[in-house]
């Protein structure tokens, strides 16, 4: 019973010792972070802190962004979550389809989507202006929630198609065998036994989408759907910058956002795969 | 060991084949059924896609100008563009310049990523919390990134060199954005820095796509720590780990929002890659033809990653 | 079987959003080939700037809505996008045929945008830029043609901290030798004696403009010995110390900030820094870029925005706009913008007041008088040069050439 207790609380301290270095770790990481919190505290507006700690914090920069940005954030992430939504929709079938079936042009099927990853932001933003410029998408969330999805399928096609290649055919086939059909099979096995790779891929797409700024630009033309990104520019002139409110608006969106991914990150649980085999 | 091998990458099994009618004709309706997985995302990608590749390959062979944006003409001049652009002077830098970058940004991230990914494996508390908010600086916008790591990274009174020079490591200051030999590594170690949570995340969900009982057999084996790692991790994490670096790569050559915004490109040209160069041709001196070419190329030299890629992915598979 | 005719299938309805795409990036859909009548009656007008950031924004706005009420328009839709983004913003619109009625553009831009075809030339307005300072009309006027009328301008001059060169016993400088002497009594410590902006970028070139207008070195003749001067000037303030070398990772603003910081006891910079200086409650005098030989003047280069009407195909539309943009630069309304945005105004019978009325304005409204536009003589090629005036600047700075052949190392023809 002893020696059990001392495994017990070697393996406690064990643990408690790696929670100290990943904050350490983290702690590193994330200075940067940091020291735009300590600018977003400076009472002059300009970027240039002078110590650690500031002399005088000041809320000012806080105050504009609360009162200026609030429905920018709502922007944000109804475009974020929209975009998650579609992304999955749309790639994850498609993901399974390159993973698991035999078509003979899976390759070059990979190389166009590859090949789409290559291209620069800017370069799609401005087809994309004239596409949705004749079918009136321009100045719309749902239009911007379409570009972004249509964006991060790729990425989520090959990210998901390499974690579905290890999907063991076995379980699929044995739901066959009982008479699934394909997409009940899809639906009812596949997708749970790929909840990592979905989440993970939600999570990508919910990022992308967040801190998407070449899409916002291009695809409003009025000035009344500005998701942050836009937003700081309320304090960012041609000039003059208002720095600790540019700070303070980038720190006070991130809260809601960085809520989302905390319990996103909890359903990417181990071995989704274990078990399922016997 | 045989459970490990027989739950690595399993090859699809071809359906059974089987002559009676029904069947085929299901057998057809499963054939539409499997297309119509496909057909959503290939829409969207031809549609989002499509047109800007054929439109920038297009326009590298034109002199599209200003001009053009008015009175859509864009007269055809062959080569031309590709001649301007490798001849430029800064041309041979950009390429250096562009292989240190990726390489460089792509091993530190990677493995600096791959190693927190390890390190996260373990369940201790807090775990899932702290491995989230590596996420955090990709929430914010990277005008934002770009105008703190300025600030670090001043040479005078950057908190960097104020902390390296109280911790008695440097004498002078180290001229991070202001030295056209230490410029590259400046911003190298802050791509680094911005591609960490990618790799993270990616290597961490594909770690936890590894089945428990592979490790459990394995230490029954006496294959612990390293052992393990070499003989159960990294080939169960084969199809990740080329997904992340290839993308890694192709992202990577692409990064000018980045580089642009701690140096414009400078100084005196140390930071221009050829990403960089087809933006500014492009948007800073309205040479869209030219900037069409470089960014051309670039793509050529990913579509030249890309296929070795497919090469041994499907290698892999057919294996 | 099946699966052909579904390729096909496939393939025709993904050509779809490809042919729409392709149609609209070429031929008139709207606006293009319409021509009203001038007597139809104007509902609203578009506007497009860069005045993103308050109070800039709600000010330029209050203006655009009285003007627009006064020129008998209903309503005045203004849109504002980023500074950087704004040209990619107009091509945009320009390929799809949805330019602005009004569009602000930042003067040295303005005849590079002429030339390509996309504004309406004032004159057929009868509109003209009589009594205006000679820099804002050189800037907007293309082939002979007036393309914008420009209701404020700025231009660079030197700051400083009138207790630090007080209590050192420096006196604001007034020649190069002056300024070098200076700037070198008065760094000390954590204080450099002067600080400037010598970006990789359109700002960094813009900035190396004073010294290299005023001892006599010309855009068209980078390879000169004044030029040359020039740049020694730039490289000795840098190698004795006196300037950061941090001076080529400095935007304006970065400036500004050191200044304010005690960091710089004197800097090159704009008024538009002023309301950020009289909030950190900073005791600063301004004065002209010293002149190198005494019969030189300071030249100091033209800055600010100016009001076009771009070709949108329509005509009654196109005459509201000008009257709008008319409006814009009225006496009332160049005093109002002057006074709440740091400019001067651009029409030289205003100075005398302006003078008077805003007494601490008085220097730049005197350099203004007499600032150079940047694309006086290039014109629209004044972009390409600019980028070899930063290299060559930054290759000085660095180390990497000597001043005599920077420019020619950068690219100087």
């Amino acid at each position: 019973m002893v020696i059990h207790q001392q495994r017990l609380a070697a393996r406690q301290t064990r643990r408690g010792l790696r929670t100290a270095i990943a904050i350490v770790l983290l702690a590193l990481m994330l200075f940067p972070v940091y020291w735009m919190l300590n600018i977003s505290l400076q009472a002059s507006g300009g970027t240039l802190p002078s110590s650690f700690f500031p002399p005088h914090p000041s809320l000012a920069g806080y105050t504009i962004a609360i009162e200026d940005q609030g429905q920018n954030l709502v922007t944000s992430l109804l475009i974020a979550v929209g975009t998650v939504v579609l992304t999955l929709v749309i790639a994850t079938p498609c993901a399974y389809a390159l993973a698991q079936f035999r078509f003979r042009w899976i390759s070059w099927a990979l190389l166009v989507i590859l090949i789409s990853q290559m291209i620069p932001g800017i370069v799609i933003a401005n087809a994309l202006y004239t596409l949705y410029e004749n079918i009136g998408l321009l100045n719309s969330i749902p239009g911007l929630i379409i570009a972004n999805a249509a964006n991060a399928v790729p990425f989520g096609i090959l990210i998901m198609r390499s974690f579905m290649l290890g999907v063991p055919t076995s379980i699929v086939e044995a739901a066959r065998v009982d008479g699934a059909g394909l997409v009940r099979s899809f639906l009812s096995i596949v997708v749970p036994i790929s909840r990592n790779s979905l989440i993970t891929v939600g999570l990508f797409a919910f990022l992308f989408a967040w801190s998407d700024f070449i899409f916002a630009l291009t695809l409003t033309t009025e000035g009344n759907i500005t998701p942050v990104t836009l937003g700081v520019y309320t304090y960012l002139g041609a000039h003059i910058s208002n720095w600790s409110a540019v700070m303070a608006t980038a720190m006070l969106a991130s809260i809601p956002a960085i809520i989302l991914l905390v319990v996103a990150q909890k359903y990417i649980a181990a071995g989704a795969t274990g078990g399922a085999v016997k | 060991m045989s459970d490990a091998e027989v739950l690595t990458a399993t090859e699809p099994t071809a359906p059974s084949s089987d002559t009676a009618p029904a069947r085929r004709s299901g057998r057809r309706g499963e054939e539409i059924a499997k297309i119509l997985f496909v057909v959503p995302a290939a829409l969207t990608i031809i549609a989002l896609f499509g047109y800007p590749v054929v439109k920038n390959l297009v326009m590298s062979f034109q002199n599209y100008t200003l001009r053009t944006f008015i009175n859509g003409k864009a007269p055809w001049v062959g080569l031309q563009n590709y001649v301007a652009v490798v001849t430029d002077e800064v041309f041979t830098k950009a390429v250096v310049n562009t292989a240190v970058f990726t390489i460089a940004s792509i091993v530190g991230q990677f493995v600096i990523g791959m190693l927190l990914a390890l390190f996260f494996h373990k369940n201790f508390p807090l775990h899932g919390v702290l491995r989230a908010l590596f996420l955090l600086p990709w929430l914010l916008p990277l005008i934002v990134g770009s105008a703190a790591w300025r600030a670090i990274l001043e040479q005078d009174s950057g908190i960097l060199n104020v902390t390296l020079e109280n911790l008695g490591i440097i004498d002078t200051p180290i001229p991070w954005l202001t030295s056209p030999d230490v410029a590259l590594i400046a911003i190298i170690l802050v791509n680094i820095w911005l591609g960490i949570p990618f790799n993270l995340t990616l290597l961490y969900s594909g770690l936890q796509d590894i089945p428990d009982e592979l490790y459990e057999a394995g230490a029954l084996d006496g294959a612990t720590g390293w052992k393990a790692f070499w003989h159960i991790t990294w080939p169960n994490l084969h199809a990740v780990v080329s997904i992340t670096l290839m993308l890694g790569v192709i992202y990577t050559l692409k990064v000018i929002d980045i580089i642009l915004g701690l140096t414009q490109g400078g100084p005196a040209n140390a930071t221009q890659t050829i990403a960089t160069q087809s933006y500014q041709r492009s948007f800073v001196e309205f040479k869209f033809g030219q900037g069409a070419a470089l960014s051309n190329i670039l793509i050529l030299i990913s579509l030249v990653f890309a296929i070795v890629y497919l090469r041994a992915t499907r290698r892999r598979v057919d294996e | 079987m099946i699966k052909k005719r579904l390729v096909a299938a496939v393939a025709i309805a993904t050509l779809a959003p490809l042919t729409l795409a392709a149609c609209g990036g070429g031929g008139g859909s709207n606006g293009a080939g319409s021509n009203s009548s001038s007597s139809e009656t104007v509902e609203s007008l578009t506007v497009l700037d860069y005045y993103t950031d308050e109070p800039g924004k709600s000010n330029i706005d209050a203006q655009l809505q009285k003007c627009g009420t006064t020129v008998g328009v209903a309503k005045v839709d203004h849109q504002s996008v980023p500074g950087p983004t704004l040209i990619q913003k107009v091509l945009q619109q320009a390929s799809s045929k949805t330019l602005p009625d009004v569009l602000m553009l930042d003067n040295p831009d303005i005849q590079q945008i002429a030339e390509a075809g996309a504004l309406a030339p004032l004159g057929d307005f009868a509109i003209n830029a009589d009594g205006y300072a000679p820099g804002p009309v050189s800037a907007a006027t293309y082939d002979g043609q007036l393309y914008g009328l420009q209701p404020g301008a700025n231009t660079l001059a030197i700051f400083y901290h009138k207790d630090v060169l007080a209590k050192a016993g420096v006196q604001p400088p007034k020649t190069w030798a002056e300024l070098k002497t200076a700037a070198k009594k008065l760094t000390s410590g954590k204080q450099y004696g002067f600080a400037f902006n010598a970006t990789a970028d359109y700002e960094g070139a813009w900035q190396f403009l004073p010294p290299m207008w005023t001892n006599g070195g010309d855009e068209t003749d980078l390879k000169s010995p004044q030029v040359a001067e020039a740049l020694q000037l730039w490289k000795d303030l840098v190698d004795d110390g006196s300037v950061s070398k941090s001076a080529v990772n400095w935007k304006q603003s970065d400036v500004n900030d050191q200044f304010i910081a005690g960091k710089a006891a004197m800097m090159l910079n704009g008024p538009w820094q002023i309301p950020s200086l009289q909030k950190a409650k900073v005791n600063f005098g301004v004065v002209p870029f010293p002149i190198n030989k005494p019969d030189q003047t300071s030249i100091a280069p033209l800055g600010g925005e100016a009001w076009t009407v771009p070709e949108t195909g329509n005509d009654a539309k196109k005459a509201k706009a000008a009257e709008l943009v008319k409006c814009m630069n009225t006496d009332d309304n160049q005093m109002l913008r002057a006074k709440q945005g740091g400019l001067v105004p651009t029409k030289v019978a205003l100075y005398e007041q302006y003078k008077t009325e805003v007494p601490s304005m008085a220097g730049f409204t005197d350099a203004v008088a007499t600032a150079r536009a940047r694309t006086g003589k290039l014109g629209a090629k004044w972009p390409d040069t600019a980028k070899v005036i930063y290299t060559g600047m930054q290759l000085v700075l660095t180390g990497q050439a000597a001043p005599a052949d920077a420019m020619a190392k950068a690219g100087a023809s």
